[in-house]
């Protein structure tokens, strides 16, 4: 069920969605999960494989419908106007093998309310830059499979969305074409697209997202700012790289070997700060420090941590974060 | 429904599917091919049976003394004596030695038997065969004076007017013509149709599938869109191959004189071609959205291809049970045929040729088309909306059955990839 009207979204949230609800038989793929995506924002979905992502993706664009809960897409219910405004890249995707490319742009332009001229000129612009002006009378076919994820690419932006689904979108990418992506969607979000991102590279949320929205057995895990989500799971901890004798810093109650050898993890007792621990460190004589940070832990410890744990704590603390938020 | 849209798919299927090589074969080459087989074959048979140029020197022997003196004979006829021992080998010789090109021999017993044995080297045609008898029908016409009749009622005793007790309608044997030649026309072009369109309506919705195509269509089109716009685009298709085959036959017809003739016999009625063509649009958009159905619901274009030719078979059932239909048109069979909806176009079509089909079978029949027509294209469009987005899975009757019954639209979480 869609509700027709909500107290809550305002026009700053390009998706707003409030406690849905979706059930395949007796099977609950998502249970009543709320979460909004801010105009502009670079929004990313996590989760392991069969947690709901997907499932969520398609009720926000109405290819599968809600049992329970509201969702509203761009300042409203979803219609088909809406559709024309959003652009989405699934995982599972693929394209008309023996079409060529700029006709099957043109196509899949025009389903999205294009003029077949306007859709023409767009998809010749973005071909040129994405280095595929050659490939304009190729069939699908006969491009690599690189060269077919960017015509895939262009068709989803052809129609200049405000919104920008994508489901892995770095999936099978080699590491230039990962950056062209990459590029490109920092200059959608300059341009104010907002950009929704499903996938299960860590570092590209950590380096891209603004905010995330962590699944797991359909039900929310982790929701927060990326900062503030890795900072409320910094463990009261700090990472040393020098020399001297860290066991008998004061304030350390324990210290753990470094991921690269020459760090060391030094866990601190109950009452001290990093603060208190650098101070101690700069006055003392018998210690070399070349590198002192917070021990933030990264995305994919998080996820590990939360989704092989007890995800209904994490998101106790979570629900913390969003409030502050 | 954005019409819009369906309007944009239709385009796309249609021009897609037109430029294919299978379809360029199949609409243009194939029936070139045949019908000009037909062309040659038929050219061939009638310069042969119509010429008597082999037969310039044409002997007869009246044994039976029938030949009068007054009756011209064709040119090129003359009498033959024959001894009465040996006749055939002198018969023999006569035609070796050239003397004549055929020789016939009236038998004396010929008023009783109509007995005439035709000699000749070459094979006899049909055009000397008809020289043969216009030459002894002139010849007992000659005889009969005193019947006092016109000597063309002999040559041809009836002229046939076929009564039907029911309707009371009077026909003549030309409009019976026309009335068989309609089905047979409309089960042929309804066949063509079907088997051409049915490959591209499942092959392509199974390539989409296959190629992951379907979800990205389905965030910018409604299921229901994408299944009328390839309904309009496949049924454009086979309409453009139907026009091109009909105008291809009439055209190779019309240039024969054979072909003249039959179609100026041929009179048709208006209320059947209406009849037909209601029929076979109601009849085709039915198959067509099972076919979509279908390929919506099954994975591979191979399983596609095997539905396909099994929902084809059904449809012209009527054909292969057409001694049934030719014994008794109105029997249980037949008239049971008429009312299910996949057989129903066929079957009617197939008894109007042959009698008179009482109005309110047609009317129950065509109600029964009409209502499954609107349910099979409900049911597609469920199916298309379930199966579109079922990569590598079979959309089972069961799975389906859970999903009408629940009334969502997705049956159980394992048809869906997460």
């Amino acid at each position: 069920m869609t509700a027709t009207s909500s107290t809550f979204a305002t026009s700053d949230h390009a998706i707003f969605v409030q406690g849905i609800t979706k059930r395949f038989g007796d099977f609950t793929a998502v249970d009543h999960v709320n979460f909004e995506v801010r105009r502009g924002e670079i929004f990313s979905l996590l989760g392991p494989n069969g947690a709901g992502k997907t499932t969520i993706i398609r009720m926000v664009l109405d290819i599968l419908r809600p049992d329970d809960g509201q969702i509203q897409v761009l300042g409203g219910v979803l219609t088909d106007a809406t559709k024309d405004r959003i652009g989405y890249l699934p995982e599972e995707r693929g394209l008309y093998k023996n079409v060529k490319v700029l006709e099957m742009l043109i196509y899949l332009g025009q389903l999205k309310g294009m003029s077949a001229h306007d859709a023409r000129v767009r998809a010749l612009d973005l071909l040129e830059h994405f280095g595929l002006s050659d490939n304009v009378k190729s069939k699908i076919s006969q491009l690599s499979k690189g060269m077919q994820q960017k015509v895939q690419i262009i068709a989803t932006i052809l129609h200049k969305p405000e919104l920008l689904i994508i489901d892995e979108p770095f999936s099978g990418l080699d590491p230039l074409n990962t950056q062209v992506i990459q590029d490109l969607l920092f200059e959608m979000k300059a341009e104010g697209v907002t950009i929704v991102m499903s996938t299960h590279q860590m570092h590209q949320v950590e380096e891209m997202a603004d905010r995330l929205l962590m699944i797991n057995k359909g039900q929310r895990v982790l929701y927060g700012p990326v900062k503030e989500v890795r900072q409320t799971y910094a463990q009261n901890a700090v990472i040393v790289e020098g020399e001297g004798n860290w066991t008998s810093v004061p304030g350390v109650k324990e210290v753990q070997a470094g991921r690269n050898g020459h760090e060391a993890k030094l866990m601190l007792a109950p009452g001290f700060t990093p603060d208190d621990v650098m101070q101690i460190l700069a006055s003392r004589q018998d210690y070399t420090v070349r590198r002192f940070e917070l021990a933030v832990p990264s995305l994919n410890e998080i996820f590990i941590q939360v989704v092989g744990g007890n995800g209904s704590r994490s998101e106790a603390r979570f629900s913390d974060v969003r409030a502050a938020d | 429904m954005n019409f819009a849209k369906a309007l944009i798919v239709a385009r796309r299927e249609y021009r897609v599917n037109f430029r294919s090589p299978g379809f360029l074969f199949m609409a243009f080459a194939f029936p070139l091919i045949i019908l000009g087989l037909m062309f040659f074959i038929t050219q061939f048979i009638i310069e042969r049976e119509t010429s008597t140029d082999d037969f310039q020197k044409v002997a007869y022997v009246d044994k039976a003394g029938i030949v009068q003196p007054d009756v011209v004979a064709p040119a090129g006829y003359f009498a033959l004596d024959v001894p009465e021992v040996d006749a055939v080998p002198y018969i023999e010789q006569q035609l070796k030695d050239g003397a004549a090109d055929a020789i016939f021999v009236i038998d004396a017993n010929y008023t009783l038997s109509g007995q005439v044995d035709v000699y000749s080297r070459k094979n006899i045609t049909e055009a000397l065969k008809e020289n043969i008898d216009a030459f002894l029908s002139d010849n007992l016409v000659a005889q009969a004076t005193n019947l006092k009749v016109p000597p063309e009622r002999l040559v041809e005793p009836f002229d046939a007017v076929f009564r039907t007790l029911e309707t009371d309608e009077r026909q003549s044997e030309a409009a019976l013509i026309g009335r068989f030649l309609l089905p047979t026309i409309f089960v042929f072009v309804f066949f063509i149709a079907t088997s051409t369109t049915s490959q591209f309506m499942m092959g392509g919705v199974v390539e989409e599938k296959e190629n992951r195509l379907m979800e990205i269509l389905a965030s910018s089109v409604r299921p229901l869109e994408l299944l009328v716009g390839k309904l309009l685009g496949l049924s454009g298709l086979a309409f453009t191959q139907i026009t091109f085959w009909i105008l291809t036959g009439a055209i190779i017809a019309l240039t024969t004189e054979q072909g003249r003739d039959f179609f100026s016999g041929a009179e048709f009625q208006a209320g059947d071609v209406l009849l037909m063509i209601v029929l076979f649009i109601l009849d085709f958009v039915l198959m067509s959205a099972i076919m979509l159905g279908v390929g919506a619901a099954v994975t591979a274009e191979a399983e596609s291809r095997q539905a396909g030719g099994f929902i084809g078979l059904i449809a012209v059932l009527p054909l292969a049970a057409n001694a049934l239909f030719f014994t008794n048109p109105n029997g249980p069979i037949p008239v049971i045929m008429s009312f299910f909806p996949m057989t129903s176009p066929v079957a009617i079509i197939m008894r109007i040729g042959l009698t008179a089909v009482p109005a309110w079978q047609i009317a129950v029949s065509m109600v029964i088309l009409i209502v499954s027509t609107a349910g099979v294209l409900w049911l597609a469009s469920v199916v298309f909306r379930l199966g579109m987005l079922m990569y590598g899975k079979v959309l089972t009757p069961k799975l389906l059955w859970q999903a009408l019954r629940e009334h969502q639209s997705t049956p159980v979480i394992e048809v869906l990839p997460e």
